[in-house]
């Protein structure tokens, strides 16, 4: 069976376990601890370890969906995960401190996922700050690491519909770069797409 | 706002002396730590070569994904974990009544069982610490 490894990523608060949730179609195996830091992130229960779905596109083909925990202190969980992940799914609240950012962090953090797979950027909770960002985002993108393209929409984590194109906007991305990879002759590394 | 165990002077206080009390129930500790379930390090001992934060973050991971497997499983709740290595082994047990995990390293002078008798013993005896006004 073929399969896609997907990792979501983000900040703390940014919807991470509620996209997985949204999304998966098995019931969704969290690690949730209470959470001691209500300033970063004013909710009961954060992320431990990780959160998994699945989604089973066809008979064939399959989604694994591995959410990280999204303080740093749990660094060592994305480099776990990253390794079998050909993508990530970078989900950041937009009323959110220094939002721009913090994508441009997370995405330096998990580029070589990018070279290998890809990223698209999810911005959540757009509708609490006065206007949509996405320029934002794509200038400072574009200022940043010129020849870098990352796909950036607004979706609500809740939103299984939104998630779904989120995700598949993703997975043609990785799906574009395998076949110029294939088509020059040329491997994108380990941790692409698997069948086993 | 109730105040984090990792910033509580109370929970720093009382971990220190249950964590003391660790050391002389099993001599080969080279680390314990205590530690909020969401990988704050509230209190840790000995071992001075060890990243407190590191380690009580890992040990947040680890508790959280043993005790998903035995949830997944329907095993009933978690009662320790144990990561043994070849110079040494790992014993984590929650204090009851508080979201808090003692994680414990040993060297591979101890044997499993007096680790996981001594370090269960000082959840208990934290327990009844953190009871009293």
């Amino acid at each position: 069976m073929a399969e896609h490894v997907i990792l979501f990523a983000g900040p703390m608060g940014a919807g991470k376990t509620s996209a997985i949730r949204a999304l998966s179609e098995i019931d969704v195996v969290s690690t949730e601890a209470a959470n001691s830091d209500r300033t970063v992130a004013d909710k009961p229960t954060t992320t431990v370890a990780l959160d998994y779905g699945e989604i089973g596109i066809n008979e064939a083909e399959k989604v694994r969906l591995y959410g990280v925990p999204g303080q740093r202190r749990f660094d060592f969980m994305w480099t776990i995960l990253a390794e079998r992940a050909e993508g990530v799914l970078l989900l950041v609240n937009a009323d959110a401190d220094n939002p721009v950012e913090t994508a441009i962090e997370y995405v330096k953090e998990f580029f070589a996922l990018y070279e290998r797979g890809g990223i698209v950027i999810g911005l959540t909770r757009a509708d609490l700050v006065p206007r949509a960002l996405i320029e934002e985002y794509a200038n400072a993108l574009a200022d940043e690491m010129p020849d870098v393209m990352i796909p950036v929409l607004t979706v609500d984590a809740r939103s299984q519909e939104e998630m779904m194109t989120l995700l598949m906007t993703l997975i043609a991305n990785i799906e574009l770069k395998q076949a110029v990879a294939d088509s020059i002759g040329v491997g994108v590394g380990s941790g692409g797409r698997r069948a086993r | 706002m109730t105040l984090a165990p990792h910033l509580d002077s109370k929970y720093i206080v009382r971990g220190e002396l249950a964590l003391g009390g660790l050391r002389d129930l099993a001599p080969s500790l080279r680390y314990a730590s205590l530690l909020t379930e969401d990988g704050f390090s509230v209190v840790s001992v000995a071992g001075k070569e060890f990243d407190s934060d590191r380690f009580a973050s890992m040990a947040s991971s680890t508790q959280a994904l043993a005790d998903a497997v035995a949830r997944e499983l329907q095993l009933g709740d978690n009662e320790f974990v144990i990561v043994a290595a070849a110079h040494g082994h790992v014993v984590q047990v929650r204090v009851d009544d508080h979201p808090l995990v003692l994680a414990a390293l040993f060297t591979d002078k101890e044997t499993i069982g007096i680790s996981l008798t001594a370090a269960r013993r000082t959840a208990r005896r934290l327990n009844t610490l953190l009871m009293a006004n």
